[in-house]
């Protein structure tokens, strides 16, 4: 009874398993999902396969699928122009099979750079700089010698900056120079100040 | 000897209550987090007492502890000056363990940031940014109006981009939000090389 039931299920799942691999062993496709992909160059890597991964893809799938019991790493080859991606946590690298179904996750963010410059003439204190309204607020103590200076807060790519002198220093007026700008793909450093006497 | 160890733990926690807490009825922590606040003025309470002031964001806990089976309802008391209002989610309950899920959501109050542009005409270009917000001025226009700004935060308007064929300036630009709106920002223009 017990064989009798369990032959006709053993031809079901070899008529299944052959009907969605075309025969032979399990198929395992490569295939992910990626969050926050927006601009173009993204090329990811396994198991000798290169997928250029297009702007805007929410998911991906390699040409060639594994077998059960292939390792796979998916790796990034090539980032996307400015931004970052990696596999989350866990999710790039295992054994085909292991999972019913191979599904890394993604996940792409923008790149941010510092902004600052070299304050110059600051012989005083109480000098505060801002970067708008939620870019954060600099107060460097007076220095001897010219020295360099770097807002907290980094400023993502494409987005607009713009250090401004909410508080003069005693006794002193400082200017901005190259105040503004959109970011671009590396540090700004060119935002410099210079403080002289005042009146 | 399974009594004799309850007991002295017992005992123990009694007296790590009492010592942590100042007393107090219960045996159950009352808490959870508070959002959007950057000054002190945050009060909050449970059952109309209880008073706990906060002036950071981040976890809380109430000093007195609430007893297995006793009704919490924690509700603000007062809200920092910069603060639209508060609002409690999970405030409301009857303790059965630990509470430390109820939310404090705070909103800062805005203000409008804007003013007037002169000599513009019909010259197209001008950018103004006040950092991360940029803001394009149409050609013909003789006002702008930057996103609005939390009271109590700087805000500095700088120009990204000249229109073309003149060089515009920034007066009143910089400053600190107050309680009030900032309307006389004036942006001036003039042709370039003048």
């Amino acid at each position: 009874m017990k064989s009798s039931l369990m032959r006709p299920a053993f031809a079901l799942a070899l008529a299944l398993s052959l009907a969605s691999c075309g025969g032979g062993k399990a198929k395992f496709p490569i295939s992910g999902v990626i969050t926050g992909l927006q601009y173009s160059g993204l090329v990811l890597s396994t198991n000798g396969m290169d997928l250029p991964v297009p702007t805007g893809a929410t998911t991906f799938t390699f040409p060639n699928e594994l077998e059960y019991g292939d390792v796979y790493d998916v790796t990034v080859k090539n980032q996307p122009q400015h931004q970052t991606c990696g596999p989350q946590l866990g999710t790039g690298s295992n054994t085909a099979g292991r999972l019913a179904r191979i599904n890394v996750s993604l996940g792409c963010v923008i790149n941010s750079y510092t902004i600052g410059g070299t304050i110059s003439g600051l012989t005083a204190d109480g000098l505060v700089l801002a970067n708008g309204s939620t870019g954060g607020t600099l107060a460097p103590s007076k220095g001897t010698e010219a020295f360099k200076y770097t807002f907290a807060n980094p400023v993502q790519y494409n987005v607009t900056y713009g250090v401004t002198i909410i508080t003069q220093p005693t006794g002193l007026t400082c200017t901005v120079a190259n105040s503004t700008g959109v970011m671009g793909d590396a540090n700004i450093e060119n935002i410099n100040i210079n403080c002289v006497p005042a009146g | 000897m399974k009594s004799s160890y309850l007991r002295a733990s017992l005992a123990l926690a009694c007296t790590l209550a009492l010592s942590a807490c100042g007393g107090g009825n219960g045996n159950l922590l009352l808490g959870g987090s508070v959002s959007g606040i950057n000054k002190e003025g945050l009060v909050l309470q449970n059952n109309g007492g209880s008073d706990l002031a906060i002036s950071a964001p981040g976890q809380f806990v109430f000093k007195d502890l609430v007893g297995t089976d006793s009704n919490y309802d924690v509700t603000v008391k007062s809200i920092p000056s910069n603060v639209e209002k508060c609002e409690v989610t999970n405030g409301k309950g009857r303790a059965a363990f630990n509470i430390l899920n109820i939310l404090v959501t705070c909103t800062i109050k805005t203000h409008e940031l804007k003013g007037t542009v002169t000599g513009l005409g019909n010259a197209s270009g001008l950018v103004l940014v006040n950092g991360s917000d940029r803001q394009a001025v149409s050609a013909g226009a003789t006002s702008f109006a930057m996103t609005k700004v939390s009271e109590d935060s700087p805000y500095g308007i700088t120009i990204l981009t000249q229109p073309a064929g003149l060089t515009c300036h920034v007066a009143n630009g910089v400053g600190k939000m107050g309680t009030a709106d900032v309307t006389g920002v004036q942006v001036s223009c003039v042709p370039s090389g003048a």
